[in-house]
């Protein structure tokens, strides 16, 4: 790594004023884990003038309930999250995402909100020392169209059509199907809105703005969620495909569902199509398998990943069904 | 080591101030659009019970820190991208990985390493060694330090426990199997110990 300048926010208004002291030439640190691997290969073509660490303003980890809703601190790890009472019997898609997020390790570094605004993992775009000037780099072209894009979007791409990386976060999914909202330092934002493909950006996120708190609506009896990810390993792996869903069902109907897909597109992919086609229905195996299709009826597979489009149907339908097992 | 009483000085009016905090707001305020001075980087911290004071660069890993400038040499740095689990040690009770972790924000932490857990005599390393739970040795630190925070989290794992919180160490010899003997008659060990210690007071 070359060197820069390290310097402990202690408050967040104090973050957001250095923010906006150094403009797009300071990056912000929190969990560390995915930051550091982008300076330590050099991947962009800048290197961040300073780091602004966030763990050292205080209280900004926490999991609790108010006003009707449950708040989750924006430097939470995922093993807090993962092991909370809480989130376990009342938000499980959200735990057992934020479970089979990399590995043991990780989960005790990384943070919630670090996992919603993390990087790409394409490996054109983290090549090292910024070998592949791509679209997401302000280059010239994707590199994954013609090339080897067996883990990139099924759904089409971004930036004039071009970009195909995938957002590789395994709650963001989980806390769109579950109608999180995410509050940043200066406005609201409904978690399914938070995601945008600009070159070297993946959220809506303005160069001086923070999340700074994670709030999930409370829900009716009758509901259960879930979350499945399919990746090569079981552990220390992003997801190929990943799916979370929340269902509302009341006498054997279902009166609400939400099923967000990741990995299958630039963003996070909300299955529509899926919701619509069990909403008013019962829960059976036939109607899942049918939900199923209704998801990647629209896929437009690349040349190498025609195979995530059964993996996202199998998915969506086993998500249902496991929401089934719940409600 | 002791900590030298430094004035704050502005590279830029050269202005003196008592703290870095307060040098900060001076650029912040007086030079706007200027690069703020690179802090002083010192650290304290714990290190297997020794308390040091080190200046630190922003760069440098805790694992760099810790292998290269304090020389414990255990813990080892092999991916460099936090996917294999060789460099982990434990901060403040829970095991990281030390590659990915920037030691100027260790500030006040305790760390144990793989020497911490040998000076001590944990059962662990007899155990690994008598079972044999390792082929060429490199990733067994790593394996032996999460192993030890599995241990003091949870005294009596299952089989399924054991394989979770080993789930970010990564061995290319394939040894998997032996570690779970060990680890629970590491775990029997420790539990004998504990009552033991408990009777005698």
């Amino acid at each position: 790594m070359k060197n820069f300048q390290h310097i402990n926010a202690y408050s967040i208004d104090e973050a957001i004023s250095l923010l906006r002291h150094y403009g797009d030439r300071a990056w912000i640190i929190a969990g560390g884990t995915d930051l550091l691997g982008k300076m330590k290969d050099a991947i962009l073509p800048s290197y961040p003038e300073a780091v602004i660490n966030i763990k050292t303003i205080p209280d900004l980890s926490y999991i609790r309930r108010s006003e009707g809703m449950l708040k989750i601190g924006p430097l939470t790890t995922l093993s807090e999250i993962a092991d909370s009472k809480v989130v376990r019997s009342h938000y499980i898609a959200l735990g057992q995402a934020a479970h089979r997020v990399a590995s043991p390790q990780i989960r005790n570094m990384g943070t919630i909100a670090g996992n919603v605004c993390q990087d790409i993992r394409c490996w054109y775009y983290r090549n090292r020392n910024n070998r592949f000037p791509c679209l997401r780099k302000k280059g010239g072209r994707c590199y994954a169209i013609k090339g080897d894009n067996r883990y990139h979007s099924i759904f089409g791409g971004s930036v004039s059509g071009g970009c195909m990386a995938v957002h590789p976060s395994d709650t963001a999914p989980a806390l769109i199907a579950l109608g999180a909202k995410i509050r940043t330092s200066s406005r609201i934002i409904d978690a399914q809105d938070f995601f945008e493909v600009k070159p070297i950006k993946t959220t809506v996120l303005q160069t001086d703005e923070i999340v700074t708190e994670i709030q999930l609506p409370e829900f009716p009896s009758g509901t259960s969620s879930a979350f499945l990810k399919f990746a090569l390993r079981q552990s220390i792996d992003f997801p190929v495909v990943n799916c979370a869903a929340v269902i509302t069902a009341k006498d054997g109907k279902v009166e609400d569902a939400r099923i967000c897909l990741n990995a299958v597109h630039v963003v996070p992919y909300r299955a529509v199509q899926a919701e619509k086609v069990i909403v008013g229905n019962g829960l059976s195996e036939a109607i899942a398998e049918e939900a199923g299709q209704a998801a990647v009826a629209r896929a437009k597979p690349l040349e190498h990943n025609r195979y995530k489009v059964a993996v996202a149907r199998a998915l969506v339908r086993r998500a249902i069904l496991a929401c089934a097992e719940g409600v | 080591m002791t900590v030298e009483i430094r004035k704050h000085i502005c590279p830029y009016c050269g202005e003196m101030l008592d703290t870095a905090d307060k040098l900060k707001g001076h650029v912040f305020r007086m030079h706007k659009g200027r690069g703020l001075p690179i802090p002083e980087g010192w650290i304290r911290l714990t290190v297997n019970r020794s308390e040091y004071n080190l200046k630190v660069e922003p760069k440098w890993t805790l694992n760099h820190l810790i292998h290269e400038v304090l020389g414990l040499t255990g813990s080892k740095q092999f991916c460099d991208q936090g996917a294999c689990g060789a460099c982990t040690m434990i901060v403040d009770g829970r095991p990281i990985l030390s590659c990915m972790m920037l030691a100027i924000e260790c500030d006040g932490k305790t760390v144990q390493t793989i020497e911490g857990i040998a000076a001590e005599g944990h059962p662990l390393i007899e155990a690994y060694t008598n079972h044999h739970a390792m082929q060429c040795g490199y990733c067994t630190p790593g394996f032996v330090v999460t192993s030890k925070a599995l241990l003091d989290r949870v005294p009596d794992p299952t089989d399924d426990q054991i394989i979770e919180a080993l789930a970010g160490n990564i061995c290319r010899c394939g040894t998997y199997q032996q570690h779970i003997i060990a680890i629970k008659e590491a775990a029997a060990k420790v539990r004998v110990r504990k009552t033991a210690g408990k009777e005698e007071t």
